[in-house]
This record gives structure tokens, sequence and C-alpha cells, in this order.
């Protein structure tokens, strides 16, 4: 309720200010329609309707096995708080290897033993995520070390420059490597 | 100050608290009174998430038959959980992973374990939710700030049901002597529908408002890094604690039936309305359902392979602090007793929306008034001087 006291003729524009404040709040669905697009291709993406992820990094071997891996989304690791930041990946088992693979696994640098493997994948061999730890000071031309555990105990370990694995997490190390 | 100009200042308050987002929560109150029923507005468009059963003594398959139907029919599809829905017409909410590397859920006849469809693409609960719950803006580093946007709304609504009780003197006779004129034009019927549902939703805005703003404190905790939960972390389980397989093949898991029956011994009155299977082999199986209190859930986190309990999460483990904040969701959303208790948060919520309308017309209508008016004066007295351009509530204080 404004005590707006106009002195003579009001000017146009506050005679459109007084009969449409209260209105302008209606801009504010500009927000839920701008961000529409991006809610549906997320929506599409974890579902799968648009792939593994939004960048396939290929088929890898790993051994007699293989997987395709994806980056969840092609952007740096995202901030997790305390846990530090966490880049998403996604991977999809072999035809042949979803029998016999136990468990597959994902870390920066190459593991010492199977204790110290990384990150375990979760979901089916169609399609399983991970969020894998990326430290801040990791090394730029680091290597992705995958290993995959059989049920009857072996082990096949493969790598892949974290460049190929995720150039917008190389670019992201870089930037942070500048930074004193 | 003298009591009038008091209460006159209590209504400029009452009017400004919503008055200028108004809009914006119009959306917020109509998206969320649909996101009640959204379950249901599904089930009324998707005749395949229907399943009603077929006699009064039709006995439900158990879930290691639900899996073994999936399993027939679809070899390759692998089954991530399978849900219960509380209301007993639906199907079971199963969610799937297929060959292709999509992951949905499929709608399962409970009495015959067939599967009558996939979840159609376009998800309308999750959509209504997210649009209610953070205005669509995506998370990505924590809370949205549509979350914090949307919740923050909890407080003036609360402020509103506060100065509305206090300019509408001896509200409590409203009850005992309704008023709704529909004769004496939109202005005067716009206020009595206003306070008369004011009166008979204060229960539900509490409701709504209180575990609004929870959620903005949620936000805010969460944010922080500052936890309240007794909630233990369950490890992954140990090498040891998974068998080793010599031919290479997976060792056998234990049947979900047993599963249940296993938890249910250890763990009295734990209802099996959902399974989740495990993620990978070192991963558990969660049991859960409903406790006797319907506002929270109780679980059970089973080894997969020798059934052995490794944690479950009762009524009992809750502190009372969590007994108050897990009770907030479900109080918010109405969902904790069936379809009657929707039914009636769905009404309310329209009764809600339908405030933020009646509130702003009355406002309108009165200000077109007394500008109306005022011009009129103006016209009579031939006068040019200083005038208020609005000027208003005659007699709005009192009803």
């Amino acid at each position: 309720m404004s005590k707006s006291t106009t002195v003579a003729q009001p000017s146009r524009l506050s005679v459109i200010w007084h009969k449409w404040r209260f209105h302008i709040n209606v801009l504010l669905l500009l927000i839920p329609l701008g961000f529409m697009p991006r809610y549906f291709a997320d929506a599409a993406l974890f579902r799968g309707d648009s792939g593994l992820g939004e960048r396939e990094i290929g088929e890898i071997q790993v051994g007699p096995w293989s997987l395709r891996l994806a980056e969840l989304r092609d952007e740096a690791p995202r901030s997790d708080g305390p846990a530090g930041y966490l880049k998403g990946f996604n991977a999809a088992l072999c035809d042949a290897c979803i029998e016999p693979v136990k468990a597959t696994y994902l870390r920066i640098g190459k593991p010492r033993s199977l204790r110290a493997a990384g990150s375990i994948f979760f979901g089916t061999p169609y399609r399983m995520g991970i969020q894998l730890p990326v430290p801040e000071k990791t090394k730029a031309d680091a290597d992705l070390w995958i290993t995959m555990e059989g049920w009857d105990g072996s082990l096949h370990q493969a790598s892949i420059p974290l460049s190929q694995a995720s150039p917008a997490t190389v670019a992201w190390l870089n930037k942070q490597g500048a930074k004193p | 100050m003298s009591k009038k100009s008091r209460s006159k200042l209590w209504f400029l308050v009452h009017s400004w608290l919503a008055l200028p987002i108004w809009f914006f929560v119009l959306i917020v109150c109509v998206t969320g009174t649909l996101a009640v029923v959204s379950q249901e507005i599904v089930w009324l468009a998707n005749p395949q998430m229907r399943a009603s059963a077929p006699s009064d003594d039709a006995q439900r398959l158990s879930y290691d038959q639900i899996l073994a139907e999936i399993k027939k029919a679809e070899p390759r599809t692998q089954v991530q959980s399978i849900n219960r829905p509380d209301e007993s017409h639906f199907a079971l909410d199963v969610d799937v992973s297929y060959p292709d590397g999509r992951s949905l859920t499929v709608y399962v006849n409970p009495y015959t374990g067939v599967i009558q469809g996939t979840a159609p693409n376009f998800n309308f609960k999750a959509f209504t939710r997210a649009l209610h719950g953070w205005w669509l803006v995506p998370f990505t580093n924590g809370f949205s700030w549509g979350w914090y946007l949307v919740s923050f709304l909890g407080l003036p609504m609360l402020a509103s049901l506060v100065t509305g009780l206090v300019v509408y003197k001896r509200f409590w006779k409203g009850f005992f002597r309704p008023t709704l004129r529909f004769n004496h034009g939109a202005r005067i019927f716009w206020g009595d529908f206003h306070r008369l549902s004011g009166i008979w939703s204060i229960w539900f805005i509490a409701v709504i408002s209180i575990t609004g703003t929870w959620f903005l404190i949620q936000a805010l905790l969460s944010d922080n890094q500052i936890s309240i939960s007794s909630e233990p972390i369950i490890p992954a389980m140990s090498r040891e604690a998974v068998p080793i397989s010599s031919d290479g093949a997976p060792p056998p898991r234990i049947s979900l039936d047993r599963a249940i029956e296993i938890a249910r011994s250890k763990i009295p009155g734990l209802e099996a309305s959902f399974i989740s299977l495990p993620g990978n082999a070192y991963a558990h199986l969660d049991i859960g359902g409903r406790g006797w209190y319907p506002l929270m859930y109780q679980t059970a986190t089973l080894n997969p392979y020798s059934g052995e309990v490794a944690a479950s999460r009762l009524l009992s483990d809750r502190t009372s602090l969590e007994f108050v904040t897990e009770s907030m969701r479900p109080l918010h959303t109405g969902d904790f007793g069936g379809l009657w208790i929707k039914l009636i948060w769905f009404f309310f919520g329209l009764l809600l929306s339908m405030m933020v309308l009646s509130g702003l017309l009355i406002w309108t209508k009165r200000t077109a008034l007394a500008t109306a008016n005022a011009l009129k004066r103006e016209h009579k007295k031939q006068r040019v001087k200083a005038q208020p351009a609005l000027r208003g509530e005659p007699s709005e204080v009192s009803p």
C-alpha cells in the first residue's frame, strides 16, 4: 500500500509502475522456463536415452575383457564439499565379461595392490557409474587406471591418459596449477 | 499508537508479505498441490500402471516369483529394485537396466508378474516435484539456489498466517458463524472466502510453512556440512565376506524371500515394501518398508550371499530430533497414509492456492475502487491539489 502522494499529474512511468509493480514477479517464471531444456536433457542422460554419458571415451581393452567408458558430463570435476572434487564416469561391460567379472575399479595413478584399486563401479553391467575423487594436485599427465577383478580371483589392468579420459578435467587441473 | 492504526499496520504487513511475489507463490502452491497427487495423475493417464486384484482372494506373487517372471519374459533385463506402492491398485515399480544401457522403471503386475509397460518418457511426478521443489534450477554444488528460493517462502507464509489471524479479530467466531456472501459483489465475496478458507486452513498453512522452513534449514545445514544424523555409514562388504568362486561363475545369492524371512525374524514388524538389489559384488541387499509410525521407513541391510544382517535402521534407532526432522517431508507432501490423506492435502493445497488469488483480488478490487472514488471526488470538487492517489481498506480490518 503506497502512500505516494502525487502532486499534479503523475508521470506516465509512475502510472505504469503503480499499475504493474505487483505483477513484475511473473517474470520469475522465466527461471524454470530457462532451465527446462537442461532439465529434460539431464533426465534423458540419467535414463540412458542419450547414451552412456555426455562424452564417450570408447572401448578399452583390459586383459581378456573390455569395457566402454564415458564421462557422465563433459565438464571439470564438481566440488562435493569436504570430500573434495568428484568426477563422474559411466561404464558398460562387454557381453562376454558380464558373467566372469566380479568388480571394476577406477583410480588416478597406478594402484599398488587390489586393495588400493580405487573406487568401485555401482550399477549393472549394462550401465554402471562412479564418482571418482580427483585430488586438486593431480598432475595433468596422470593416467586413469582401470582394474577388473574376476570371480576366479584373476586381476587385469589397463590405463589411459587422463587427457584422453577427460580433457575437461585436465584443463581444470592446468588452471588449478596456475593458482599459487 | 492507537489500536486502529496498529491493526492497520498489521494489515499492511499481511498484504505486503505475498503481494509483491503473488504469482511466484501461486505457482509454487499450484505445483505443490499437483505434486501431492502426481502419482495418482500418472495412474489415471497410464493404464499399464494399474493392477487391481483379479479376485478377492487373489494372492500377490512373492518377490522371487516376480524376478522369475521378469527373467522369463526378458532374460537379459537386469532388475535393480522393486517397489510396491502404498495403494493396492498400483502395479509394482521395478527399476531395470537394459542391455542397450537404458535404465527405466517398468510396471509389473503383482498378481501375474506380467511386465505391463514402461514408465512414460515424460516423468510427470518427477517434473512437478522438481518444479515445485527447486524451480528446476539444477543441483551443481550442494543445494540448488532454486531450492533456497522456494523453501524461503515458508517464512513469509508463516508470517502471513500469524498476521492474518492478528488482523482478523476474533477469528474463532468464524468457525461458528461461517460467512460467505455471494450477493454483495466480488470484493465482499473474495474477502469472505479469504477469511473463511483461512481459518479452516490454519493447521494446513502451519504444517506447510513450518515444514517448508525446515527444507530451508535442511539445505543450510547440508551446505555448511552440519550433520544431525545418527545413521551410521555402512561400509562395503569386506573381501572375506564375499565368497570365492573356483569356476569363475558368480556364487549364488540367497533368494529375496529368504532374505525377507531372515530380516523379519531378526526385526519383528519389518515391512518389505521395497527391495534394493546389490549394486555390485561387494554391496548389500536392502529391504525396507514403513514401520508402525507411518511417516518413517525401517530398513535392513543384508549380506546377499550369507544372509547375515549387516545393519538395520529402525524407528527405535532414531533420536527424538530425527523423529521430528524426518517427519517433515511426509507431513509436507501428505504421503504417509494412503489416498485419503493425499486427497485432503490436495484439497487444502487448492484452497491455499485460491487464498493467494483471493488475496490479490481483494487488493486489486479495493485499490481500483479507492482510485475510482478518489477520481470521482476530484471531479466533483473540481479542485487541483495534492491528492492521495491510493487510499484504502476502509472496513477490511474487521470482518
